[in-house]
């Protein structure tokens, strides 16, 4: 039995090895080879920490592990349970009723009363949620996550809007029929390419509010050298330190960033402006001329051109590059961590440059509280995921695709 | 009525070049500002890293090191006895409030009889006189600070200026640790009667000192190094990794692709800041594992295997490149396979050189993220073995506080090696940039 048992198991394993269904099996294994060193370190230091970061953030953990606490790092962050219910599901009906809404539009009549009544409600319901929840969840959270949280709003609703400009018009420019365009490529592409603890350095010392670029050539054109901007080291928000020039009091509240994240932001905005230029100038590229052509035929001037062509035929790029600018501010933490760090203390002048990612480096490093800054962390997670949501959302229909 | 109609073309014709040329003039008006704005902060960086410490304090824009003056057949050495005259010697030296800083400043702000009487001879020194500052009173409230006004050895003035608290424009506090903080100077005479100059020229030296200085405190030599190594390793380790996963989620088939590839895309969402804090456990974890199980000190912190190993694979790279792999015509496989090539050979023989777009992209990004990683090495690194040059540069910051000279000539050093190579490949560059930008 053994005897004649013995050919059939080679050959069945020969045709393992060689026959179609062998050479699929031989695939999957080599398959498996060639997934295994990158998988590995996926594993080990990207994904199974994610995990790790959960555990942490359940716990209280102080450089050293300690109790179990639950969600209590997440309630110190949001308030009480009950604020940050209301507040999320009331952004959640919020949100659905809004996606309601767009659905609405295609439905057949007969459905569109039903749906509206559920759009009435959902509309109601949310908002009350929200209207109720949010400014509790403002008193019982964390102070200086809100406080972080707007900051890094002003941060890129500062930075992201200038640069798409500064990088479309820079970028049309650019596509003309122009002379030495590797030059100028690569002089508007130097600020991307340096080293940004360099090049932050540098600009923290253009700031210098004494011997610094920018406030000698103030002088130069002017200014009486007592009442130079001090930069980075202003904490007066923007608005009250304009109001002030114009003899206009402004309350804090109404000022906006401090000076010292404005000269951040423009750095940020220097940086990022001729990177942006050389995608942009990509997607102006993939335009058919024949486009072009058939406008001017129509009679179409360059305005109408730009705005009728142009514009919507990159909006892919423009979509793909306020995505990566919003979620490249609200990661920030190199050049904000170089050119503070002369100011003072993480977030100086007085906290005005503390960014969510500042934040989260406070807590973790200087503080040691891990299992907050974990916690933190995934907070940070869920905003940015929800704005990457409704992002996604508005610019459905309004992206022209091909 | 030929020539009636041929008058308003002409005319239309001049007036539409006119405009051509007026817009065209707009373009690179715009397009100059713009560059200018683009290039001025490494002009700046540039130009104050070769001031010196008394040029940048008074702000003087234009540092003598750059000057033509210096290089034009002048003897290298020659000197000037100035007679002093009491009425018109010392003066002018900046007092009581806003104080200079400890070092050097021009002799101009201290003394134009003296620079009169060196123009008139045809000196042309950077003359720098050099300005002590000693602690006379421990007094934690208020400071009296006791300047000596010196050329040389010599002691020309000296004042007393107080200090409130943290008041602005006090003395820079810092350099106290840098060892220049107290009586290292010699009273020779307090009311000179003349004065010698020395002008000897050292070209090389009045616009490299910074660089010398700089280089000399921080270890740029180790910083550099270490930028380089762990960079090239993160780089090469990513383009293997990467093409090899790519490679089999674009042309293999195999159980559990689908649920994989999720989990690469899952790293892909979550941002960096999650997974920082227990990175950082997981290296100080391993470090006592295999301190404990191979009696390995420092094998994973403060070492290069921290700095490397964990970037070695980004969801990115390997979306990137399976993009392109797709797309590779089937048709060339099969006929690979029927000359016996196997996956590996295919992978390395056909699919990699038609990629080098891609693959370039990958290097280039890759090698970017890994030189300007600043956060982690923070993390992971305690001494100067290992540490990149981001860091070191950071340090130096705070180190050289109001230098800046200094801070300059570091971020010249740090910055030279990557311009350089921008230089060289800027062509792949922007191409890269460019196209994976859109896929992204």
């Amino acid at each position: 039995m053994a005897a004649t048992k013995q050919p059939v198991d080679v050959g069945v394993q020969h045709s393992l090895f060689s026959g179609q269904g062998g050479r699929h099996l031989r695939e999957a294994l080599q398959a498996y080879l060639f997934l295994l060193p990158g998988t590995f370190i996926l594993f080990v230091f990207s994904l199974f920490p994610i995990g790790y970061a959960l555990y942490i953030s359940f716990h209280k953990w102080r450089i050293r592990k300690g109790d179990f606490i639950g969600l209590g790092n997440y309630l110190k962050a949001l308030g009480t349970p009950q604020d940050a219910i209301f507040t999320l599901g009331g952004l959640g009906l919020l949100a659905g009723s809004w996606m309601l809404w767009r659905k609405i539009k295609s439905e057949e009549p007969v459905k569109i009363t039903l749906l509206k009544a559920l759009f009435a409600f959902l509309l109601i319901v949310g908002g009350l949620g929200f209207v109720l929840g949010f400014p509790q969840m403002l008193v019982n959270g964390d102070e200086d996550l809100f406080t972080a949280l707007l900051i890094t709003s002003y941060y890129s609703l500062g930075t992201v809007p200038f640069q798409i400009v500064l990088s479309f018009l820079l970028a049309t420019v650019l596509f003309q029929n122009i002379r030495g365009k590797t030059t100028w490529r690569i002089l508007y592409f130097l600020p991307y390419v340096t080293v940004t603890v360099a090049s932050a350095a540098v600009w923290q010392s253009i700031y210098e509010p004494r011997r610094g670029l920018l406030n000698l050539f103030l002088v130069t054109l002017g200014m009486p050298a007592e009442n130079v901007p001090k930069w980075l080291f202003e904490a007066t928000p923007i608005g009250v330190y304009l109001g002030d020039l114009v003899g206009l009091s402004l309350p804090d509240w109404a000022g906006g960033p401090s000076l010292a994240l404005v000269s951040v932001i423009i750095y940020n905005i220097w940086t990022y402006v001729g990177y942006n230029a050389v995608i942009y100038l990509a997607g102006l590229g993939n335009i058919p001329h024949s486009l072009y052509e058939a406008a001017t035929i129509d009679g179409a001037n360059r305005w109408e051109i730009l705005r009728d062509i142009t514009i919507p035929l990159v909006s892919p790029t423009t979509y793909f590059l306020v995505m990566m600018g919003v979620l490249g501010t609200f990661r920030a933490f190199n050049h904000i961590y170089v050119m503070t760090s002369v100011v003072g203390p993480i977030g100086a002048p007085r906290g005005t440059t503390m960014t969510t990612s500042m934040l989260i480096w406070k807590n973790f490093w200087s503080g040691n509280r891990f299992g907050y800054a974990s916690a933190l962390a995934f907070v940070l997670t869920g905003v940015l995921m929800s704005l990457t949501w409704v992002q996604k959302r508005i610019s459905e229909g309004r992206v022209f695709y091909g | 009525m030929a020539n009636l109609a041929q008058a308003p073309v002409e005319e239309n014709l001049q007036s539409y070049q006119l405009r051509e040329a007026i817009s065209r003039g707009l373009l690179y008006l715009i397009l100059t500002i713009g560059a200018v704005i683009a290039v001025v902060p490494f002009f700046w960086m540039l130009l104050t890293s070769v001031k010196t410490y008394g040029e940048h304090g008074a702000k003087i824009f234009w540092p003598a090191g750059l000057s033509t003056s210096p290089y034009l057949e002048r003897p290298a050495t020659q000197e000037l006895t100035i007679p002093m005259q009491p009425a018109e010697g010392w003066q002018n030296v900046p007092r009581s409030f806003s104080p200079p800083l400890e070092g050097a400043i021009p002799v101009e702000a201290v003394s134009r009889y003296v620079a009169q009487q060196l123009a008139e001879a045809d000196f042309l020194v950077p003359f720098d006189v050099n300005i002590l500052a000693t602690d006379t009173t421990d007094d934690e409230q208020v400071n009296y600070d006791a300047y000596m006004l010196t050329v040389g050895s010599r002691i020309i003035d000296q004042f007393v200026t107080r200090l409130d608290g943290d008041e602005l424009g006090g003395p820079n506090y810092a350099g106290a640790d840098r060892g220049r903080w107290g009586p290292h100077f010699q009273v020779v005479d307090s009311d000179p009667a003349k004065f010698v100059v020395r002008e000897s020229w050292n070209v090389g030296y009045m616009l490299l000192h910074n660089y010398i200085f700089a280089w000399r405190e921080a270890n740029f030599a180790r910083y550099m190094r270490n930028s380089t190594i762990t960079t090239l390793l993160t780089v090469v380790g990513v383009v293997v990794t990467s093409t090899l996963a790519a490679y089999a989620f674009a042309r293999m088939k195999f159980p559990g692709k689908d649920l994989i590839f999720s989990l690469y895309l899952a790293t892909y969402m979550i941002p960096g800041a999650v997974t920082l804090i227990p990175n950082y456990l997981i290296i100080i974890k391993l470090e006592e594992i295999f301190q404990t199980t191979f009696g390995m000190t420092n094998a994973w912190y403060d070492n290069w295997t921290a700095l490397t190993i964990p970037f070695m694979i980004n969801a990115f790279s390997v979306f990137l490149l399976r993009q392109f792999f797709a797309q590779i015509p089937d048709e060339l496989y099969d006929a690979a396979l029927i000359d016996g090539c196997g996956h590996l050979r295919f992978l390395t023989q056909i699919v990699a050189p038609l990629s080098k777009a891609p693959l370039m992209s990958i290097v280039i990004f890759n090698g970017i993220w890994a030189w300007n990683s600043l956060q982690w090495p923070i993390i992971v690194t305690s001494t100067e073995t290992w540490r990149p040059v981001t860091v070191g540069l950071s340090s130096f910051i705070s180190e050289a506080a109001a230098e800046t000279q200094l801070i300059m000539a570091g971020s010249v050093i740090t910055t030279i090696p990557i311009l350089i190579l921008y230089f060289f490949t800027q062509k792949q560059f922007t191409e890269g940039i460019a196209t994976t930008g859109l896929k992204g």
